[in-house]
């Protein structure tokens, strides 16, 4: 339920200290291990994603991860795209799909022949 | 077309409509003058189909407006609101009354305003219900999510419902001798009927209420019981039309440049405040249409050509309109070479009387044919969206996934290609249909890929879906796979869900609806309510029951689940077959007269059932040389988009976009 709730508060130190609760549930429970690491992450990529927001002077808090990444592309910052991958562990055929896509709608050709 | 759906239908369904216009009627009675009706926009379909403008204007209704945000301005004074009692609603209500209220500080003169709310029960909708407008054969209470409500919330007010529902029928057509069914929920469904029936007999022992003569039974079935078919891809006509563009209360909506001009008629909903709908049906009440350019078409027996399409495989159809189409042209040119005739004639008095009755003749079917040339115009513009969509790669190879999940057939590849529909970001509905299927056929998916799956759905779609995932785990639609004993492979053999050759042209068996799959919500009633079972073709070591089975005068067998129990057991959920007598023990009051057997059988399908099974349904009628009739009744019509979109975290929250693009 505090997942759910975290969506709902509108500053981000809310929705960050809703899913801390969340977390700290399930890390007692060996049955949600999976849970607990996706909260993990879910807090971390709300962190990074404001961090971003300042330097990119884009809104970001609230995308997925993918998206996130696409955003970065987009904006001309490869290597801020690249550190999330490595950072959330984002899988190469995945990671090669986003940026195809932010290409094409770039249209960087330059960048796809290098494909 | 489907003989279902003929006027000398057994059970009369009109009465349930006439009911529910009686209702509506004494709702509207009870404010006098003239009024304005207010209405919740999610009642307006299923209201258009119990009563038209005529009926509401006859009873005072002067303008219609829907409940939205926002000041509603009105000349009447009477206002008589119906909608669900949802929180959004009241808001607006009382956003109205404010606005009223303001107006009559400021200018002191103006009349005073009269309020009415009537809540339509919860959320079901304004008649009890609502029927197809000339099927017949359809039943549906037309709630929202039941299934959800039922194995995710617990809430089981939906069964609370359907047990009202067929208790209503019970009242008009006579005691259900038998109630069979399959499901923990249905169970719950039957034992509610039981015990309502009991109810009346104590609250008022002089309503002895004696068994149909009409009805052999009713055949309870829970979706849970079977999630499999409605996550594949409906292959008819009308499920088609559903997957595309989805049906709202046998309605459609389409860009009206798919289906042509239409002759445009003067409709009684001219008075309506609503009145920019451009549908050329004769439906009143209609929602105001956002844009100018959408349609909405009535998909209903009514319309011959529909009602013989509907239940065809769609690959039939393309045929079908094609040689519809000669048939009409030649009857056009035919009239062309004949009228001319006339005229040459026309000169000759001793002829005049009688060339005139031609004329006459000639004209009243050339109206005929007008029509049927826009239901063509029509059904061709709706067909062509359709193959737009069946020719795509993907389409094609998502229905390839699918039917290599539900025959068992393990190729390695499909994971690659969810995967890459994850990759792809197509939506998450799509990539669910596909995993749950996987997860149901093989009674989970590995750890190595569930956990797999999880990650890139959650970092792709957002982390918001770790409780859609969550979800579809409670209702064991999406698991890690604990043992490798495979019940679905099982129940695929002993009911014969995968039938290799299937004639789309000329169907032997209600696979043809899946084009290979056949339902097992079908074969399961087939178990119960066809001499033969599910193996009518090739009897294979089917428990038994098939051949043993014994049938009694009234065409149900007589054996009930028997012969099938060890199957049975394999499907989650309660199995159940009461015998419902009167007081003194009698099953049937009367002799029944020979020829005048009860010959209905009374399907409920609690939380929902697809187009596709309905079709399937259809098709065992037709089959049955008993001349067997089936009534389905249903709590809403779902399909796998539906299903699980009522399952699926929606994301509503500050900074956040809905996809890439």
């Amino acid at each position: 339920m505090a997942i759910l709730e975290s969506y709902e508060q509108k500053s981000l130190e809310e929705r960050i200290n809703k899913l801390k609760v969340a977390l700290k549930r399930y890390q007692d429970d060996k049955e949600h291990a999976f849970e607990a690491k996706a909260i993990d992450e879910n807090i971390r990529l709300l962190q990074v994603q404001s961090q971003l927001e300042k330097e990119l002077e884009q809104p970001l808090v609230g995308l997925s991860l993918s998206e996130t990444i696409h955003k970065c592309i987009i904006l001309n910052n490869s290597s801020k795209a690249s550190k999330l991958k490595s950072d959330f562990k984002v899988p190469d055929k995945r990671f090669w799909w986003i940026k195809l896509k932010a290409l094409v709608e770039m249209r960087g050709w330059d960048e796809l022949d290098k494909f | 077309m489907s003989h279902l759906g003929t006027s000398s239908s057994t059970l009369n369904v009109v009465t349930l409509r006439e009911l529910a216009r009686k209702e509506l009627t004494t709702v509207l009675d009870s404010v006098r003058g003239k009024k304005c009706l207010v209405l919740d926009p999610n009642i307006s379909g299923p209201l258009s189909l119990i009563a038209e403008f005529s009926l509401l204007r006859d009873h005072g209704v002067e303008k219609i407006h829907y409940l939205q945000q926002g000041p509603l301005e009105t000349e009447l004074t009477s206002l008589i609101y119906i909608c669900r009692p949802q929180l959004q609603y009241m808001k607006y209500i009382a956003e109205h009354i404010q606005c009223h209220q303001n107006e009559q500080l400021s200018s002191p003169n103006t009349t005073r305003y009269e309020y009415s709310l009537f809540f339509v029960p919860r959320r079901t909708r304004i008649c009890q219900k609502v029927l197809e407008e000339s099927g017949d054969d359809l039943l549906s209470l037309e709630l929202d999510n039941t299934f959800k409500e039922l194995y995710l919330d617990g809430d089981y007010t939906s069964i609370y419902y359907a047990a009202r529902a067929l208790m209503r029928l019970q009242t008009l057509f006579g005691l259900f001798p038998r109630v069979i069914g399959k499901g923990d929920c249905a169970k719950q469904l039957a034992d509610m009927l039981l015990r309502m029936r009991r109810e009346v007999a104590v609250d008022d022992p002089s309503s002895t209420m004696s068994v149909s003569q009409n009805i052999d039974s009713l055949i309870i079935i829970d979706r849970s019981v079977d999630l499999i078919t409605p996550l594949c891809t409906q292959l008819t006509y009308e499920g088609l039309i559903d997957e595309v563009f989805s049906i709202r209360a046998s309605h459609v909506e389409v860009d009206s440049s798919i289906v042509g001009p239409a002759p445009q008629k003067p409709t009684v909903t001219a008075g309506a405040a609503t009145s920019t709908s451009t549908a050329t049906s004769s439906q009143p009440p209609m929602p105001p249409q956002p844009l100018a350019k959408k349609k909405k078409i009535g998909l209903n027996s009514g319309d011959k050509l529909f009602a013989r399409l509907r239940d065809m495989n769609f690959a039939v159809v393309g045929g079908v309109l094609s040689s519809v189409a000669k048939r009409i042209n030649d009857d056009y040119e035919a009239h062309i070479i004949s009228s001319s005739g006339l005229c040459e004639r026309d000169w000759n008095v001793r002829h005049q009387a009688k060339t005139v009755a031609q004329i006459r003749e000639f004209i009243n079917k050339l109206g005929g044919l007008q029509s049927e040339h826009q239901s063509l115009r029509t059904h061709t513009g709706i067909a062509e969206e359709i193959v737009a969509v069946t020719v795509t790669p993907e389409f094609n190879k998502a229905l390839e996934v699918q039917q290599n999940l539900v025959a068992g057939i393990d190729i390695n590849t499909q994971n690659e290609y969810i995967e890459e529909m994850i990759n792809r970001q197509v939506p998450l509905v799509q990539v669910l249909r596909l995993l749950c299927l996987q997860s149901l056929v093989n009674g989970g998916l590995k750890q190595k890929n569930f956990e797999f799956f999880k990650k890139e759905i959650l970092q792709t779609y957002g982390f918001e879906h770790l409780q859609t995932l969550s979800n579809l785990e409670k209702l064991n639609m999406f698991v890690k796979q604990v043992s490798n004993r495979n019940q679905y492979a099982y129940i695929r053999k002993s009911l014969r869900l995968i039938v290799d050759e299937v004639d789309e042209h000329n169907p032997q068996d209600v696979s043809y609806v899946y084009s290979g799959y056949a339902p097992l919500s079908v074969r399961l009633l087939q178990c119960v309510a066809t001499k033969s079972g599910p193996s009518s073709i090739s009897i294979s070591n089917v428990g038994g029951g098939a051949t043993g089975a014994v049938t009694n005068a009234s065409g149900i067998r007589g054996n009930g689940w028997k012969g099938y129990e060890d199957v049975l057991r394999t499907i989650p959920g309660k199995t159940f077959d009461e015998v419902q007598r009167l007081e003194d023990g009698a099953i049937r009051p009367k002799r029944l007269i020979p020829g005048q057997q009860p010959h209905v059988t009374l399907i409920f399908f609690l939380g929902g059932c697809t187009y596709t099974e309905i079709s399937a349904i259809r098709f065992l009628a037709q089959q049955d040389e008993s001349h067997r009739e089936f009534v389905i009744a249903t709590t809403q019509i779902i399909n796998g988009n539906s299903l699980l979109n009522s399952i699926i975290q929606k994301t509503d929250h500050p900074g956040v976009t809905n996809g890439l693009s």
